[in-house]
């Protein structure tokens, strides 16, 4: 805890802090568990690191991989998981196994394999924040890797085509959808009141779909008919990130908005403990559980309205 | 795609294929081939495993195994299950969408570790590769077929790991994995007889399918079956899916003499 520590990822826009679901998914679980991070952007210098990106540096160690990363965050104790089940713990592993195997494939895919989306959109975002002339190499590179791990994963016969094995991913990555949306149903996050391990993950992969846009847009619209994931991503980014309708928050406001965020998990603690106090006495469960008004007081007011938030 | 074959009934003849039992297959194909033995078992469905050496090649999809049922042929447990499902026969009808959910979550689990470490095993782990993969895999052919098919094999596979990035992970991390792995199935399993309670589902004949296997068969080291063997309420699954769907029938189905040679018994 003493240590500081440092994030190097890629950057973001259209009003997420990133576009890289796994530094989206490192960012968010720093911030549900209150870890204290430097988030540095990579921009256009040589110094950031290019491959292997989230990159954790905390004194002497590096560290590379978003699980690892994670892991090293809780044996520091910034732990989002202690109040969650053995159980609990086991439905986490398993459902970021359903990400990376139905999701990630058609993310991957809309990013970077899809023609248009690729040349009009994630080229020129990726290119304009590496140097010259790795900026000419390095996203070509990225988007072979994808189409690489696409068709060896899943582009074996009968699937011959590209064509078919797209048809194939993309329906596999609604129907993980409808199931995260039915395992979501209509509590705030996927296990109570207090985000986890698996809602970072969630959100990592969820919210580039949802805000980018881009011009060829199925997977987006699909997730746009499951509105209590939209809702999802919405708290996350205007609870824990506090993020305005118009853009990046403010940089100076990192240490500010901590204490904030640590502020805004106690008292949503000891509301939840008050809460299952009230329920144990009355010994009746027929008071719905009002985390909304706990969330407005810190947001100040973010709940107003979704609308506002979808233009880029 | 399955519509018109919904209307015939399970034949008597269906076949089910994989690799030659003791000379040939290999733990993840052994494994495949349990889980779905398995699942047919569950649905009360009469299969007989057929062995071939080819039949790597057979597969419409090119991995095993693989049913012939009538005039249809379908590789792999999920096309399987919804083939079966197609005909009548479903063992998750009774759960609701979140368990279901669920179901779905925990299969991708078991896939997206255990498969991928017992092919990590099989295929990168040089001494395995050496002392059991190679010898096994091409065995049916003559020199220089056998060494050819492996090699290309073995090519393929490290192709894929490294595109999901297990080709930088050590043995030990794989280990660790399999142990994360089968701590999550063993704290969802707890005390219960089986994944959903009281009726077997896809999920155990699929988590029984890698687990009986990986304890039953004698590879280089010990340490991928003492992984598994940590957890008891899993090598009592096991157990308990033998003893009730194995047991009793002709050597051909059975689960005891699917497994290599000098394989361990879990009864003894």
């Amino acid at each position: 805890m003493a240590a500081p520590m440092e994030l190097s990822c890629w950057g973001g826009g259209w009003g997420l802090p990133s576009l890289h679901p796994e530094s989206l998914t490192v960012m968010a679980y720093a911030k549900f568990s209150g870890a204290p991070l430097t988030v540095n952007v990579i921009n256009n210098s040589w110094r950031a690191p290019k491959g292997d990106v989230p990159v954790l540096i905390s004194e002497d160690i590096v560290i590379s991989q978003p699980a690892k990363i994670l892991n090293f965050l809780r044996k520091q104790k910034y732990n989002a998981d202690y109040e969650l089940s053995a159980k609990q713990g086991a439905d986490t592993l398993a459902y970021i196994a359903l990400l990376e195997e139905k999701l990630l494939p058609a993310l991957l895919h809309t990013f970077w394999v899809e023609a248009e989306n690729y040349c009009s959109v994630t080229k020129p975002w990726f290119a304009s924040r590496i140097p010259f002339p790795l900026s000419l190499y390095l996203p070509g590179k990225m988007s072979r890797d994808a189409l690489n791990r696409i068709l060896l994963t899943r582009g074996g016969p009968p699937l011959y085509s590209l064509t078919e094995v797209e048809a194939q991913i993309y329906r596999d990555a609604k129907e993980c959808l409808n199931l995260l949306s039915k395992r979501l149903g209509t509590s705030q996050f996927f296990f109570g009141d207090t985000p986890t391990t698996l809602d970072a993950f969630v959100f990592g992969f969820l919210a580039p779909i949802y805000k980018v846009c881009f011009p060829q847009v199925q997977l987006q619209e699909h997730l746009k008919q499951l509105p209590n994931l939209c809702r999802f991503c919405d708290d996350i980014l205007t609870c824990y990130f506090r993020l305005t309708v118009s853009g990046h928050s403010p940089a100076g406001q990192d240490t500010a908005d901590a204490n904030l965020q640590k502020l805004t998990q106690l008292v949503n603690k000891e509301s939840n403990l008050i809460e299952k106090m009230d329920d144990n006495l009355r010994k009746s469960p027929q008071h719905p559980p009002r985390k909304l008004t706990t969330l407005k007081l810190a947001a100040g007011g973010g709940q107003s309205s979704p609308l506002n938030r979808l233009s880029p | 795609l399955f519509l018109s074959t919904a209307a015939e009934p399970w034949p008597e003849n269906a076949a089910l294929y994989q690799q030659l039992k003791e000379e040939q297959i290999l733990l993840s194909d052994n494994a495949s081939s349990l889980a779905v033995q398995a699942f047919l078992q569950m649905c009360n469905l009469p299969i007989r495993v057929v062995c071939r050496a080819n039949a790597e090649y057979m597969s419409p999809s090119g991995k095993l195994p693989f049913i012939h049922v009538g005039n249809q042929v379908v590789s792999e447990l999920g096309p399987i299950v919804q083939f079966v499902k197609a005909k009548g026969h479903s063992l998750s009808d009774g759960l609701d969408e979140v368990q279901k959910a669920e179901m779905k979550a925990y299969m991708e689990l078991v896939n997206n570790m255990l498969l991928t470490a017992e092919l990590y095993l099989q295929w990168c782990d040089d001494v395995t590769v050496e002392e059991i993969t190679h010898p096994r895999y091409g065995s049916p052919y003559p020199w220089p077929l056998n060494r050819i098919l492996s090699y290309q094999k073995q090519w393929e596979v490290r192709r894929k790991m490294k595109a999901i990035g297990w080709a930088g992970k050590t043995l030990e991390q794989v280990l660790e994995d399999v142990d994360q792995c089968c701590q999550a199935l063993s704290q969802r399993l707890g005390t219960q007889p089986y994944f959903f309670n009281k009726q077997p589902t896809e999920l155990d004949a699929l988590v029984f399918g890698h687990l009986f296997t990986i304890l039953t068969t004698q590879l280089t080291t010990d340490e991928l079956s003492e992984k598994v063997k940590n957890y008891s309420n899993l090598t009592a699954f096991c157990r308990r899916i033998e003893q009730q769907y194995f047991e009793g029938h002709d050597k051909d189905s059975s689960a005891a003499a699917a497994a290599r040679p000098a394989k361990r018994s879990l009864l003894r």
